[in-house]
Protein backbone atom coordinates (compact mmCIF):
# COMPACT_ATOMS: atom_id res chain seq x y z
CA UNK A 1 0.00 0.00 0.00
CA UNK A 2 2.86 2.32 0.88
CA UNK A 3 6.21 1.99 -0.83
CA UNK A 4 9.32 4.15 -0.76
CA UNK A 5 11.98 3.29 -3.35
CA UNK A 6 15.50 4.68 -3.05
CA UNK A 7 14.11 7.85 -1.57
CA UNK A 8 16.59 10.64 -1.06
CA UNK A 9 15.50 13.98 0.29
CA UNK A 10 17.56 16.99 1.17
CA UNK A 11 16.58 20.44 2.34
CA UNK A 12 18.89 22.92 0.67
CA UNK A 13 21.78 20.44 0.51
CA UNK A 14 21.31 18.99 4.00
CA UNK A 15 20.16 15.39 3.66
CA UNK A 16 17.05 14.48 5.68
CA UNK A 17 16.43 11.04 4.16
CA UNK A 18 19.13 8.91 2.55
CA UNK A 19 18.27 6.00 0.29
CA UNK A 20 15.18 4.84 2.16
CA UNK A 21 13.39 1.71 0.95
CA UNK A 22 10.21 0.75 2.69
CA UNK A 23 7.11 -1.29 2.09
CA UNK A 24 3.97 -1.39 4.17
CA UNK A 25 1.27 -3.79 3.01
CA UNK A 26 -2.44 -3.25 2.84
CA UNK A 27 -4.09 -3.25 6.26
CA UNK A 28 -0.77 -3.25 8.08
CA UNK A 29 -0.07 -1.32 11.25
CA UNK A 30 3.41 0.10 11.75
CA UNK A 31 5.33 2.54 13.91
CA UNK A 32 7.93 4.81 12.39
CA UNK A 33 10.36 5.64 15.19
CA UNK A 34 13.49 7.63 15.67
CA UNK A 35 14.79 10.55 17.68
CA UNK A 36 13.84 14.07 16.84
CA UNK A 37 15.37 15.05 13.51
CA UNK A 38 15.62 11.47 12.27
CA UNK A 39 13.33 12.20 9.32
CA UNK A 40 9.96 10.81 10.47
CA UNK A 41 7.96 13.89 9.57
CA UNK A 42 9.77 14.11 6.26
CA UNK A 43 8.58 10.58 5.40
CA UNK A 44 5.04 11.60 6.36
CA UNK A 45 5.18 14.80 4.32
CA UNK A 46 6.38 12.83 1.33
CA UNK A 47 3.44 10.48 1.73
CA UNK A 48 0.84 13.24 1.72
CA UNK A 49 2.72 15.17 -0.95
CA UNK A 50 3.55 18.18 1.16
CA UNK A 51 7.09 17.54 -0.08
CA UNK A 52 8.60 15.80 -3.07
CA UNK A 53 11.70 13.62 -2.75
CA UNK A 54 14.91 14.88 -4.26
CA UNK A 55 15.13 11.52 -5.95
CA UNK A 56 13.41 8.16 -5.70
CA UNK A 57 9.80 7.11 -5.82
CA UNK A 58 6.94 7.28 -3.36
CA UNK A 59 4.05 4.96 -4.15
CA UNK A 60 0.66 4.75 -2.54
CA UNK A 61 -1.67 2.06 -3.78
CA UNK A 62 0.74 1.49 -6.67
CA UNK A 63 0.65 5.11 -7.83
CA UNK A 64 3.84 7.13 -7.91
CA UNK A 65 2.65 10.23 -6.13
CA UNK A 66 5.81 12.17 -6.92
CA UNK A 67 4.41 12.46 -10.46
CA UNK A 68 1.02 13.86 -9.49
CA UNK A 69 0.46 17.39 -10.71
CA UNK A 70 -0.84 20.05 -8.37
CA UNK A 71 -4.46 19.53 -9.29
CA UNK A 72 -4.28 15.85 -8.36
CA UNK A 73 -2.86 16.37 -4.88
CA UNK A 74 -6.29 17.02 -3.30
CA UNK A 75 -7.51 13.74 -4.82
CA UNK A 76 -4.61 11.92 -3.14
CA UNK A 77 -5.25 13.59 0.20
CA UNK A 78 -8.92 12.63 0.16
CA UNK A 79 -7.78 9.00 0.05
CA UNK A 80 -5.53 9.53 3.07
CA UNK A 81 -6.52 10.17 6.64
CA UNK A 82 -3.92 12.43 8.24
CA UNK A 83 -3.55 12.95 11.97
CA UNK A 84 -1.22 15.61 13.37
CA UNK A 85 0.59 16.24 16.61
CA UNK A 86 -1.16 19.62 17.00
CA UNK A 87 -4.57 18.18 15.91
CA UNK A 88 -5.10 20.93 13.30
CA UNK A 89 -8.79 21.39 14.07
CA UNK A 90 -10.83 24.34 12.80
CA UNK A 91 -11.26 26.10 16.14
CA UNK A 92 -14.24 28.22 15.07
CA UNK A 93 -16.25 25.16 14.10
CA UNK A 94 -17.92 22.54 16.22
CA UNK A 95 -16.66 18.99 16.49
CA UNK A 96 -19.41 17.85 14.14
CA UNK A 97 -18.57 20.54 11.57
CA UNK A 98 -14.87 19.73 11.77
CA UNK A 99 -15.51 16.11 10.98
CA UNK A 100 -18.14 16.96 8.37
CA UNK A 101 -16.00 19.56 6.60
CA UNK A 102 -14.49 17.45 3.84
CA UNK A 103 -17.81 15.75 3.14
CA UNK A 104 -19.51 19.12 2.70
CA UNK A 105 -16.71 20.30 0.43
CA UNK A 106 -17.31 17.19 -1.67
CA UNK A 107 -21.04 17.88 -1.89
CA UNK A 108 -22.22 14.86 0.08
CA UNK A 109 -25.86 15.25 1.07
CA UNK A 110 -26.76 16.19 4.61
CA UNK A 111 -28.32 12.92 5.64
CA UNK A 112 -25.33 10.96 4.47
CA UNK A 113 -23.04 13.46 6.23
CA UNK A 114 -24.92 13.07 9.52
CA UNK A 115 -24.71 9.30 9.24
CA UNK A 116 -21.01 9.19 8.46
CA UNK A 117 -19.99 11.84 11.01
CA UNK A 118 -21.96 10.13 13.75
CA UNK A 119 -20.39 6.80 12.97
CA UNK A 120 -16.89 8.35 12.93
CA UNK A 121 -17.55 10.09 16.25
CA UNK A 122 -18.83 6.79 17.58
CA UNK A 123 -15.58 5.04 16.64
CA UNK A 124 -13.61 7.60 18.66
CA UNK A 125 -16.14 7.61 21.49
CA UNK A 126 -17.21 11.22 21.11
CA UNK A 127 -20.79 10.74 19.96
CA UNK A 128 -22.05 13.19 22.59
CA UNK A 129 -19.51 15.94 21.82
CA UNK A 130 -20.69 16.92 18.35
CA UNK A 131 -21.81 20.38 19.41
CA UNK A 132 -18.70 21.19 21.43
CA UNK A 133 -15.96 23.47 20.15
CA UNK A 134 -12.38 22.23 20.09
CA UNK A 135 -11.25 24.55 22.89
CA UNK A 136 -13.85 23.00 25.19
CA UNK A 137 -12.18 19.61 24.85
CA UNK A 138 -9.13 18.01 26.46
CA UNK A 139 -6.07 17.28 24.34
CA UNK A 140 -6.96 13.61 24.08
CA UNK A 141 -10.50 14.46 23.00
CA UNK A 142 -9.23 16.92 20.41
CA UNK A 143 -6.95 14.27 18.99
CA UNK A 144 -9.89 11.89 18.82
CA UNK A 145 -11.76 14.50 16.81
CA UNK A 146 -8.72 14.64 14.55
CA UNK A 147 -8.93 10.87 14.11
CA UNK A 148 -12.67 10.96 13.44
CA UNK A 149 -12.04 13.58 10.78
CA UNK A 150 -9.28 11.45 9.28
CA UNK A 151 -11.49 8.37 8.93
CA UNK A 152 -14.80 9.98 8.02
CA UNK A 153 -14.24 9.62 4.29
CA UNK A 154 -13.18 5.98 4.65
CA UNK A 155 -9.54 6.31 3.58
CA UNK A 156 -7.53 3.15 2.86
CA UNK A 157 -4.46 4.72 4.48
CA UNK A 158 -4.13 6.59 7.77
CA UNK A 159 -0.98 8.58 8.54
CA UNK A 160 -0.36 9.92 12.04
CA UNK A 161 2.68 12.11 12.64
CA UNK A 162 3.49 12.09 16.36
CA UNK A 163 -0.20 11.91 17.24
CA UNK A 164 0.61 11.59 20.95
CA UNK A 165 3.36 14.19 21.10
CA UNK A 166 1.22 16.60 23.14
CA UNK A 167 -0.50 14.02 25.33
CA UNK A 168 0.17 12.33 28.67
CA UNK A 169 1.18 8.62 28.66
CA UNK A 170 -2.24 7.21 29.55
CA UNK A 171 -4.05 9.28 26.94
CA UNK A 172 -1.30 8.48 24.44
CA UNK A 173 -1.88 4.79 24.91
CA UNK A 174 -5.63 5.26 24.42
CA UNK A 175 -5.03 7.14 21.19
CA UNK A 176 -2.67 4.52 19.82
CA UNK A 177 -5.03 1.74 20.78
CA UNK A 178 -7.77 3.59 18.96
CA UNK A 179 -5.59 3.76 15.85
CA UNK A 180 -4.89 0.05 16.21
CA UNK A 181 -8.63 -0.60 16.38
CA UNK A 182 -9.07 1.39 13.17
CA UNK A 183 -6.37 -0.65 11.44
CA UNK A 184 -8.29 -3.79 12.34
CA UNK A 185 -11.06 -2.57 10.06
CA UNK A 186 -8.66 -2.88 7.13
CA UNK A 187 -7.03 0.55 7.09
CA UNK A 188 -3.28 0.73 6.59
CA UNK A 189 -1.92 2.73 9.54
CA UNK A 190 1.49 4.36 9.88
CA UNK A 191 2.27 6.18 13.12
CA UNK A 192 5.44 8.16 13.67
CA UNK A 193 6.55 8.58 17.25
CA UNK A 194 9.54 8.90 19.49
CA UNK A 195 7.60 7.61 22.51
CA UNK A 196 9.04 4.25 23.48
CA UNK A 197 6.30 3.53 26.02
CA UNK A 198 3.51 3.26 23.45
CA UNK A 199 5.69 1.39 20.99
CA UNK A 200 6.70 -1.14 23.57
CA UNK A 201 3.14 -1.53 24.83
CA UNK A 202 1.77 -2.57 21.47
CA UNK A 203 4.55 -4.76 20.10
CA UNK A 204 3.73 -4.19 16.49
CA UNK A 205 5.93 -3.59 13.46
CA UNK A 206 8.60 -0.99 14.21
CA UNK A 207 10.49 0.82 11.47
CA UNK A 208 13.46 2.76 12.84
CA UNK A 209 15.10 5.80 11.33
CA UNK A 210 18.46 7.18 12.31
CA UNK A 211 19.83 10.33 10.72
CA UNK A 212 17.57 9.85 7.76
CA UNK A 213 18.56 6.27 7.17
CA UNK A 214 16.64 3.08 7.78
CA UNK A 215 18.14 1.56 10.95
CA UNK A 216 15.78 -1.31 11.61
CA UNK A 217 12.49 -2.90 10.60
CA UNK A 218 11.10 -5.55 12.94
CA UNK A 219 7.68 -7.17 13.27
CA UNK A 220 6.40 -7.31 16.86
CA UNK A 221 9.28 -5.07 17.81
CA UNK A 222 10.19 -2.72 20.57
CA UNK A 223 11.70 0.72 20.56
CA UNK A 224 15.40 -0.08 20.13
CA UNK A 225 17.19 2.96 21.51
CA UNK A 226 20.62 1.62 20.70
CA UNK A 227 19.88 0.89 17.07
CA UNK A 228 18.85 4.45 16.45
CA UNK A 229 21.39 6.05 18.76
CA UNK A 230 18.81 7.68 21.00
CA UNK A 231 20.04 8.54 24.47
CA UNK A 232 16.97 9.68 26.38
CA UNK B 1 -27.32 17.99 -7.09
CA UNK B 2 -23.85 17.39 -5.74
CA UNK B 3 -22.52 20.45 -7.60
CA UNK B 4 -25.36 22.51 -6.20
CA UNK B 5 -24.54 21.39 -2.68
CA UNK B 6 -20.91 22.30 -3.23
CA UNK B 7 -21.91 25.75 -4.51
CA UNK B 8 -24.16 26.25 -1.54
CA UNK B 9 -21.23 25.25 0.65
CA UNK B 10 -19.10 27.94 -1.01
CA UNK B 11 -21.89 30.48 -0.46
CA UNK B 12 -22.17 29.49 3.21
CA UNK B 13 -18.43 29.88 3.65
CA UNK B 14 -18.61 33.30 2.01
CA UNK B 15 -21.30 34.33 4.46
CA UNK B 16 -19.25 33.10 7.39
CA UNK B 17 -16.20 34.93 6.08
CA UNK B 18 -18.15 38.17 5.78
CA UNK B 19 -19.61 37.77 9.25
CA UNK B 20 -16.12 37.27 10.62
CA UNK B 21 -14.96 40.39 8.78
CA UNK B 22 -17.03 42.54 11.17
CA UNK B 23 -16.16 46.21 11.09
CA UNK B 24 -13.47 45.77 8.46
CA UNK B 25 -16.23 45.00 5.95
CA UNK B 26 -17.59 48.52 6.47
CA UNK B 27 -14.16 50.03 6.16
CA UNK B 28 -13.50 48.30 2.86
CA UNK B 29 -16.92 49.10 1.46
CA UNK B 30 -16.57 52.77 2.49
CA UNK B 31 -13.19 53.17 0.83
CA UNK B 32 -14.33 51.42 -2.32
CA UNK B 33 -17.57 53.38 -2.36
CA UNK B 34 -15.56 56.62 -2.34
CA UNK B 35 -13.43 55.42 -5.23
CA UNK B 36 -16.44 54.24 -7.20
CA UNK B 37 -18.36 57.44 -6.49
CA UNK B 38 -15.50 59.46 -7.93
CA UNK B 39 -15.36 57.09 -10.85
CA UNK B 40 -19.10 57.32 -11.45
CA UNK B 41 -19.02 61.10 -11.17
CA UNK B 42 -16.17 61.36 -13.65
CA UNK B 43 -17.95 58.96 -15.96
CA UNK B 44 -21.09 61.10 -15.84
CA UNK B 45 -19.11 64.27 -16.36
CA UNK B 46 -17.12 62.98 -19.32
CA UNK B 47 -20.16 61.49 -20.96
CA UNK B 48 -22.07 64.73 -20.50
CA UNK B 49 -19.18 66.78 -21.86
CA UNK B 50 -18.90 64.46 -24.82
CA UNK B 51 -22.58 64.94 -25.50
CA UNK B 52 -22.17 68.71 -25.24
CA UNK B 53 -19.25 68.65 -27.63
CA UNK B 54 -20.97 66.46 -30.13
CA UNK B 55 -24.12 68.54 -30.00
CA UNK B 56 -21.98 71.59 -30.70
CA UNK B 57 -20.37 69.60 -33.43
CA UNK B 58 -23.65 68.65 -34.94
CA UNK B 59 -24.41 72.32 -35.35
CA UNK B 60 -21.36 72.70 -37.54
CA UNK B 61 -22.31 72.92 -41.17
CA UNK B 62 -20.50 72.53 -44.43
CA UNK B 63 -21.71 74.84 -47.17
CA UNK B 64 -21.38 73.59 -50.70
CA UNK B 65 -21.91 76.03 -53.59
CA UNK B 66 -23.14 74.43 -56.76
CA UNK B 67 -22.05 75.17 -60.27
CA UNK B 68 -24.66 76.73 -62.46
CA UNK B 69 -26.80 74.38 -64.42
CA UNK B 70 -26.93 71.54 -61.95
CA UNK B 71 -30.18 70.51 -60.39
CA UNK B 72 -29.77 71.11 -56.61
CA UNK B 73 -32.13 68.32 -55.64
CA UNK B 74 -30.21 65.60 -57.45
CA UNK B 75 -26.90 66.86 -56.05
CA UNK B 76 -28.46 66.89 -52.59
CA UNK B 77 -29.54 63.31 -53.09
CA UNK B 78 -26.02 62.34 -54.09
CA UNK B 79 -24.50 64.13 -51.12
CA UNK B 80 -26.92 62.60 -48.67
CA UNK B 81 -25.63 59.15 -49.70
CA UNK B 82 -22.16 60.01 -48.41
CA UNK B 83 -21.04 58.55 -45.10
CA UNK B 84 -21.43 60.68 -41.95
CA UNK B 85 -23.94 63.01 -43.61
CA UNK B 86 -26.90 63.60 -41.35
CA UNK B 87 -28.92 66.24 -43.12
CA UNK B 88 -28.75 68.14 -46.39
CA UNK B 89 -30.64 71.38 -46.72
CA UNK B 90 -31.08 73.01 -50.10
CA UNK B 91 -30.96 76.78 -50.29
CA UNK B 92 -32.01 77.67 -53.88
CA UNK B 93 -30.28 80.72 -55.25
CA UNK B 94 -33.59 82.53 -55.62
CA UNK B 95 -34.28 82.24 -51.93
CA UNK B 96 -30.78 83.33 -51.02
CA UNK B 97 -30.98 86.26 -53.37
CA UNK B 98 -34.29 87.41 -51.97
CA UNK B 99 -32.96 87.29 -48.46
CA UNK B 100 -29.89 89.18 -49.47
CA UNK B 101 -31.86 91.82 -51.29
CA UNK B 102 -34.04 92.38 -48.27
CA UNK B 103 -31.08 92.52 -45.95
CA UNK B 104 -28.83 94.78 -47.95
CA UNK B 105 -31.15 96.60 -50.28
CA UNK B 106 -29.02 95.57 -53.23
CA UNK B 107 -29.94 96.70 -56.70
CA UNK B 108 -31.94 94.46 -58.95
CA UNK B 109 -29.10 92.75 -60.74
CA UNK B 110 -29.05 89.35 -62.28
CA UNK B 111 -28.94 86.86 -59.44
CA UNK B 112 -25.18 86.25 -58.91
CA UNK B 113 -25.60 83.67 -56.16
CA UNK B 114 -25.18 79.93 -56.61
CA UNK B 115 -27.49 77.26 -55.38
CA UNK B 116 -26.22 76.17 -51.97
CA UNK B 117 -26.39 73.02 -49.89
CA UNK B 118 -26.07 73.16 -46.10
CA UNK B 119 -24.75 69.84 -44.93
CA UNK B 120 -24.88 68.65 -41.33
CA UNK B 121 -22.80 65.70 -40.22
CA UNK B 122 -23.39 62.98 -37.69
CA UNK B 123 -19.84 63.24 -36.50
CA UNK B 124 -17.48 66.16 -35.95
CA UNK B 125 -14.47 64.05 -36.80
CA UNK B 126 -15.45 63.82 -40.41
CA UNK B 127 -15.80 67.51 -41.25
CA UNK B 128 -12.56 67.70 -43.15
CA UNK B 129 -12.92 64.30 -44.78
CA UNK B 130 -16.42 65.04 -45.99
CA UNK B 131 -15.44 68.49 -47.21
CA UNK B 132 -12.65 66.96 -49.28
CA UNK B 133 -15.01 64.39 -50.67
CA UNK B 134 -17.46 67.16 -51.61
CA UNK B 135 -14.74 69.05 -53.45
CA UNK B 136 -14.36 66.13 -55.83
CA UNK B 137 -18.00 66.26 -56.83
CA UNK B 138 -18.28 67.77 -60.34
CA UNK B 139 -21.38 69.77 -59.66
CA UNK B 140 -19.87 71.49 -56.66
CA UNK B 141 -17.97 74.67 -57.32
CA UNK B 142 -16.73 75.52 -53.89
CA UNK B 143 -16.92 74.20 -50.34
CA UNK B 144 -16.71 76.19 -47.13
CA UNK B 145 -16.36 74.62 -43.70
CA UNK B 146 -15.35 75.65 -40.16
CA UNK B 147 -12.14 73.65 -39.99
CA UNK B 148 -10.55 75.31 -36.97
CA UNK B 149 -13.65 74.99 -34.88
CA UNK B 150 -14.00 71.37 -35.85
CA UNK B 151 -10.37 70.69 -35.01
CA UNK B 152 -10.64 72.33 -31.62
CA UNK B 153 -13.81 70.49 -30.79
CA UNK B 154 -12.12 67.25 -31.73
CA UNK B 155 -9.10 68.02 -29.64
CA UNK B 156 -11.34 68.82 -26.70
CA UNK B 157 -13.26 65.61 -27.15
CA UNK B 158 -10.13 63.51 -27.32
CA UNK B 159 -8.86 65.21 -24.21
CA UNK B 160 -12.05 64.33 -22.36
CA UNK B 161 -11.81 60.75 -23.54
CA UNK B 162 -8.20 60.46 -22.45
CA UNK B 163 -8.98 61.98 -19.07
CA UNK B 164 -11.85 59.51 -18.64
CA UNK B 165 -9.59 56.58 -19.49
CA UNK B 166 -6.90 57.83 -17.11
CA UNK B 167 -9.33 58.26 -14.23
CA UNK B 168 -10.86 54.85 -14.92
CA UNK B 169 -7.45 53.21 -14.93
CA UNK B 170 -6.35 54.96 -11.74
CA UNK B 171 -9.53 54.11 -9.85
CA UNK B 172 -9.59 50.53 -11.10
CA UNK B 173 -6.03 50.14 -9.88
CA UNK B 174 -6.96 51.69 -6.52
CA UNK B 175 -9.95 49.38 -6.19
CA UNK B 176 -7.86 46.35 -7.09
CA UNK B 177 -5.32 47.36 -4.48
CA UNK B 178 -7.87 47.84 -1.73
CA UNK B 179 -9.57 44.52 -2.50
CA UNK B 180 -6.24 42.76 -2.91
CA UNK B 181 -4.90 44.02 0.43
CA UNK B 182 -8.12 43.17 2.22
CA UNK B 183 -8.22 39.65 0.88
CA UNK B 184 -4.54 39.25 1.63
CA UNK B 185 -5.23 40.15 5.26
CA UNK B 186 -8.10 37.66 5.31
CA UNK B 187 -5.81 34.98 3.90
CA UNK B 188 -3.16 35.77 6.50
CA UNK B 189 -5.64 35.56 9.34
CA UNK B 190 -6.92 32.27 7.99
CA UNK B 191 -3.66 30.67 6.94
CA UNK B 192 -4.04 27.90 9.49
CA UNK B 193 -7.52 27.04 8.27
CA UNK B 194 -6.40 27.16 4.67
CA UNK B 195 -3.55 24.79 5.49
CA UNK B 196 -6.00 22.41 7.18
CA UNK B 197 -8.38 22.55 4.23
CA UNK B 198 -5.57 21.80 1.85
CA UNK B 199 -4.33 18.88 3.96
CA UNK B 200 -7.84 17.41 4.01
CA UNK B 201 -7.88 17.44 0.21
CA UNK B 202 -10.40 20.25 -0.24
CA UNK B 203 -10.34 21.53 -3.84
CA UNK B 204 -8.37 24.73 -4.36
CA UNK B 205 -11.38 26.45 -5.82
CA UNK B 206 -13.51 25.50 -2.83
CA UNK B 207 -10.89 27.24 -0.70
CA UNK B 208 -10.54 30.27 -2.95
CA UNK B 209 -14.16 30.53 -4.10
CA UNK B 210 -15.45 32.11 -0.89
CA UNK B 211 -12.65 34.69 -1.00
CA UNK B 212 -13.42 35.58 -4.61
CA UNK B 213 -17.11 35.89 -3.75
CA UNK B 214 -16.25 38.02 -0.75
CA UNK B 215 -14.36 40.40 -3.03
CA UNK B 216 -17.28 40.44 -5.44
CA UNK B 217 -19.68 41.26 -2.61
CA UNK B 218 -17.42 44.13 -1.51
CA UNK B 219 -17.33 45.49 -5.05
CA UNK B 220 -21.05 45.15 -5.57
CA UNK B 221 -21.98 46.68 -2.21
CA UNK B 222 -19.62 49.61 -2.79
CA UNK B 223 -21.07 50.16 -6.23
CA UNK B 224 -24.56 50.25 -4.73
CA UNK B 225 -23.46 52.90 -2.24
CA UNK B 226 -21.75 54.88 -4.99
CA UNK B 227 -24.87 54.61 -7.13
CA UNK B 228 -27.01 55.96 -4.30
CA UNK B 229 -24.63 58.87 -3.71
CA UNK B 230 -24.46 59.82 -7.37
CA UNK B 231 -28.18 59.53 -7.71
CA UNK B 232 -28.73 61.81 -4.73
CA UNK B 233 -26.22 64.37 -6.03
CA UNK B 234 -27.85 64.34 -9.45
CA UNK B 235 -31.30 64.78 -7.94
CA UNK B 236 -30.00 67.75 -5.95
CA UNK B 237 -28.35 69.29 -8.99
CA UNK B 238 -31.44 68.84 -11.09
CA UNK B 239 -33.50 70.65 -8.47
CA UNK B 240 -31.30 73.54 -7.50
CA UNK B 241 -28.34 73.93 -9.77
CA UNK B 242 -29.31 73.20 -13.33
CA UNK B 243 -32.11 75.72 -13.23
CA UNK B 244 -29.62 78.47 -12.46
CA UNK B 245 -26.96 77.23 -14.84
CA UNK B 246 -29.25 77.15 -17.84
CA UNK B 247 -29.65 80.89 -17.59
CA UNK B 248 -25.89 81.37 -17.37
CA UNK B 249 -24.90 79.05 -20.14
CA UNK B 250 -27.04 79.62 -23.16
CA UNK B 251 -24.40 77.70 -25.06
CA UNK B 252 -25.36 74.52 -23.26
CA UNK B 253 -27.74 72.71 -25.54
CA UNK B 254 -30.76 71.18 -23.89
CA UNK B 255 -30.89 67.41 -23.38
CA UNK B 256 -27.17 66.81 -23.08
CA UNK B 257 -27.41 65.10 -19.71
CA UNK B 258 -26.02 61.62 -19.97
CA UNK B 259 -28.48 59.04 -18.67
CA UNK B 260 -27.72 57.69 -15.23
CA UNK B 261 -28.76 54.11 -15.91
CA UNK B 262 -25.72 53.31 -18.06
CA UNK B 263 -23.47 54.83 -15.39
CA UNK B 264 -25.07 52.67 -12.74
CA UNK B 265 -24.79 49.54 -14.84
CA UNK B 266 -21.14 50.28 -15.52
CA UNK B 267 -20.53 50.96 -11.82
CA UNK B 268 -22.22 47.78 -10.62
CA UNK B 269 -20.62 45.50 -13.16
CA UNK B 270 -17.20 47.09 -12.91
CA UNK B 271 -17.33 47.10 -9.10
CA UNK B 272 -18.32 43.46 -8.94
CA UNK B 273 -15.85 42.37 -11.61
CA UNK B 274 -12.95 44.27 -10.10
CA UNK B 275 -13.86 42.98 -6.63
CA UNK B 276 -13.92 39.39 -7.79
CA UNK B 277 -10.89 39.82 -10.03
CA UNK B 278 -8.81 41.48 -7.34
CA UNK B 279 -9.49 38.78 -4.82
CA UNK B 280 -9.05 35.99 -7.37
CA UNK B 281 -5.65 37.38 -8.24
CA UNK B 282 -4.64 37.74 -4.59
CA UNK B 283 -5.95 34.27 -3.72
CA UNK B 284 -4.03 32.77 -6.61
CA UNK B 285 -0.93 34.55 -5.50
CA UNK B 286 -1.02 33.85 -1.77
CA UNK B 287 -2.77 30.50 -1.55
CA UNK B 288 -0.54 27.78 -2.87
CA UNK B 289 -2.52 24.61 -2.65
N1 LIG C 1 11.33 22.48 5.98
C1 LIG C 1 12.59 22.15 6.33
N2 LIG C 1 13.62 22.91 5.94
C2 LIG C 1 14.89 22.58 6.27
N3 LIG C 1 15.21 21.51 6.98
C3 LIG C 1 14.23 20.71 7.41
C4 LIG C 1 12.87 20.98 7.11
N4 LIG C 1 12.10 20.01 7.65
C5 LIG C 1 12.95 19.17 8.26
N5 LIG C 1 14.22 19.58 8.13
C6 LIG C 1 15.40 18.88 8.63
O1 LIG C 1 15.34 17.55 8.16
C7 LIG C 1 15.71 16.65 9.18
C8 LIG C 1 14.57 15.68 9.47
O2 LIG C 1 13.49 16.41 10.03
P1 LIG C 1 12.10 15.74 10.39
O3 LIG C 1 11.67 14.93 9.23
O4 LIG C 1 11.19 16.82 10.83
O5 LIG C 1 12.47 14.81 11.59
P2 LIG C 1 11.55 14.21 12.73
O6 LIG C 1 10.13 14.37 12.35
O7 LIG C 1 11.99 12.81 12.82
O8 LIG C 1 11.89 14.96 13.98
C9 LIG C 1 16.10 17.50 10.39
O9 LIG C 1 17.49 17.68 10.36
C10 LIG C 1 15.40 18.81 10.14
O10 LIG C 1 16.15 19.85 10.69
MG1 LIG D 1 8.54 15.34 13.36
Amino acid sequence: MIRLQNVYKDYGGRPALVNVNLHIGMGEFAFLVGPSGAGKSTVMRLLYREEKPTSGQVLIGGIDITRLDRGQVPLLRRRLGIVFQDYKLLDKQTVFDNVAYILRALGVDNREIAKRVESALCVVNLEDKGDAYPDELSGGEQQRVGIARAIVNGPPVLLADEPTGNLDPVTSLEIVQLLEKISQRGTTVLISTHDQFIVNSLRRRVISLKNGQLAGDVDSGVYDMEAIGQTV
Amino acid sequence: MRKLRILSGVATETGQGLRRGGWSNWLVVSILAIALTIFGGVLQLTMTLKNVVSSWGSQLEISAYLKDGYEPRSVAREVSQMPDVKLVEIVPKEVAWQEMQQAFKVAALNNPLPNTLHIQLTNVDSVEKTANRLKTVDSIEHVRYPLTVAKNLNRFRHFIEAAGVAVTAALTAATLMVIGNTIQLVIQSRHKEIEIQSLMGVSPWYIKGPLVLQGAVYGFASALVATAVIWAVRAYMDCYVTGQLVGLLPLLPAEVGYGMVPTFLVLLSLGTAVGAGGSAWTSGRYIKV
